[in-house]
């Protein structure tokens, strides 16, 4: 049999999967033809696992059990893609770096060990910008992934592998990691659906850390519907990760609206008036058109201390890279390559080991934490931070969610920004916000692309309070007409 | 108190014996022609970030996201398994017995 791949959904194939249309052993092997399709082309995959099948067969084993009760597992038997810096127990996990090229990992992410309990299938491991560190998949150490719109251009970074597999068909939904906006931008160049969720709110046990105040696990989906599924399955406290919240971390501090009432929309405009491709502020537009029209209030909001967000970042974020990354030391685990003496060791292993972008930002880290000029880069960088989050709260007094684009273009091209580090940095100048502030962000299409290498897709960005999926979820679904 | 109104004086300007200085610091290994383009590229980028200065800081709280602080754990060791164990020994580039092998330090 035949299954239509284009654009399934979690909820289409759970129905399909409970009424016996097709197993998931037929739809895995349905998503592994796609992938030898399209894979050698977009390079969204760096590893298949040769075991999919035989966990089809454990998902479809459950399925066909009446005892069992399918509707409590709506992920069960679905096919999915992991980045390539969540740990999955026995399978090489490299973060996309040569470092790590030959690691298998000892262990399962809590993320992991969630999505086994709920039966999903692991197709593979997805590419990435090496360690996250990136906007492009530029930097992966295996290659480039390339945009399923225009292949000519980029699928975003840093998770472009995840958003890239989602936008094939190659997968249902996916994983990613945010730090900068590395779900959310993928995301919308990729015209799927992106989450970056509550600092806390997702557990990052086993998620190869770059930025450690700022970094969060999220999905990547068709709907948004799917993405809510798949947020409430990896959620919640852990053991393992001491800045885990529970679910009622924030509830108290919610504002509670009228029932019925539609959420109070925020539009920062003195923020969208320079440096924004013209497609973006169109699509921009349109959608707060949209929105008025199916009778949201739109505020004008002020966040005084924004545009220092990316300065801020570009100095918190290397900091906390330059520690995270002191563990590859060619000891442990992974690359290993001698040196004179055990201390050359290092300075070898880490020289052969790692890329360019990676090295720049342990530099930049190493820089900013130094004495003389701790005091002026990272104690201010974390003033300036507590200015942001202050604006932010102050703002969430009086609208429910802050709406921006999701990045200030569409896809570039691939190469295009390769050489300018600080273009390319400029890329996260609207999502580094919701890491700053630690505040969940969705990012949905509001354009939609075409595969015609004209029409590329456009994101959307809402960002909401602390521990307010539910408003992101509900305004996206109405957004897209779910 | 405006604690950090005290802005140090940032020399934008990077030397090559400031990047070798760092390199070594984080050990890594640079050619000649990566503290060429590292000089460049750190130039543009604290080019940039310098504008931080510029901003004025009304608040001595530190930045902190999440809700939670301070999760403490009891100290008490915990017992893994064989498998985990051996797992984990396996990964290392180099073992001896149940020891991870380095090189000598002391001469």
């Amino acid at each position: 049999m035949k299954i239509d791949l284009h654009k399934l959904t979690i909820q289409k194939a759970h129905e399909a999967l409970k009424k016996g249309e097709y197993t998931s052993v037929q739809l895995t092997q349905a998503y592994l033809e796609q992938i030898k399709n399209k894979n050698p082309e977009i390079n969204a995959y760096l590893k298949v696992f040769a075991d999919a099948i035989d966990q089809a067969k454990q998902a479809d084993t459950k399925i066909k059990n009446l005892k069992f009760n399918i509707e409590n597992f709506p992920l069960l038997g679905i096919p999915c893609g992991i980045k390539d810096n969540i740990l999955i127990q026995g399978h090489i996990t490299s973060a996309s770096s040569k470092i790590l090229e030959n690691y298998r990992a000892t262990y399962d992410a809590t993320v992991i060990s969630k999505l086994k309990k709920e039966g999903v299938v692991f197709l593979g491991h997805t590419n990435m910008d090496e360690f996250a560190m990136g906007g492009s998949t530029e930097n992966s150490a295996f290659g480039v992934t390339k945009n399923p719109y225009d292949t000519t251009r980029v699928a975003g970074g840093s998770s472009g592998g995840s958003a890239a597999t989602v936008a094939m068909d190659a997968a249902v939904f996916s994983l990613g990691t945010d730090t900068g906006g590395s779900i959310r931008q993928p995301a919308s160049f990729c015209g799927v659906v992106g989450l970056k969720p509550t600092y806390g709110a997702v557990s990052r046990y086993g998620a190869i850390a770059m930025g450690s105040s700022l970094d969060q696990i999220g999905p990547i989906s068709q709907t948004v519907s799917d993405c809510e599924v798949v947020f409430n399955a990896i959620r919640g406290k852990d053991i393992h990760d001491g800045t885990t919240i529970d679910i009622t971390t924030y509830a108290s501090k919610h504002v509670s609206k009228t029932l019925g009432a539609k959420p109070v929309i925020g539009v920062p405009r003195h923020f969208l008036k320079e440096g924004i491709d013209t497609a973006v502020i169109d699509a921009f537009d349109s959608a707060i058109a949209s929105f008025k029209q199916k009778g949201y209030e739109i505020k004008d909001i002020q966040l005084p201390n924004i545009s220092y967000s990316l300065l801020v970042y570009y100095i918190i974020m290397p900091a906390e890279v330059s520690s995270n990354m002191a563990r590859f030391d060619g000891v442990k685990y992974g690359l290993h390559k001698d040196g004179a003496n055990g201390i050359q060791d290092y300075f070898e292993t880490r020289r052969a080991g790692l890329g360019r972008e990676v090295i720049r930002r342990i530099l930049l880290g190493t820089y900013v934490l130094s004495s003389g000029y701790y005091d002026a880069y990272y104690n201010r960088a974390n003033a300036v931070r507590a200015m942001i989050i202050a604006d932010f709260q102050k703002a969430f007094s009086s609208v429910d969610l802050i709406v921006t684009p999701t990045a200030p273009s569409p896809a570039f091209k691939i190469g295009e920004k390769s050489n300018d580090p600080i273009s390319m940095y400029l890329e996260d100048i609207f999502t580094v916000t919701a890491n700053i502030t630690g505040m969940p962000a969705l990012s949905i299409p509001c354009m939609v692309g075409e595969n015609d290498n004209k029409h590329l897709p456009i994101g959307l960005q809402l960002t909401a309070r602390h521990g307010d999926e539910a408003t992101l979820f509900a305004v996206g679904k109405d957004f897209l007409g779910e | 108190m405006p604690l950090l109104s005290l802005a140090v004086t940032i020399i934008s300007m990077i030397t090559t014996a400031e990047i070798e200085k760092l390199a070594t610091l984080a050990r890594i290994k640079l050619s000649e022609e990566d503290k060429a383009s590292l000089v460049k590229e750190f130039d543009s980028i604290l080019g940039y970030i310098d504008q931080l200065k510029k901003v004025e800081v009304s608040t001595d709280t530190e930045g902190r996201v999440g809700a939670i602080k301070n999760i403490m754990r009891p100290d008490e060791s915990r017992q893994i398994s064989t498998d985990d164990r051996e797992r984990l020994l396996d990964e290392a580039p180099d073992r001896e017995g149940d020891f991870i092998a380095v090189k000598k330090i002391l001469q």
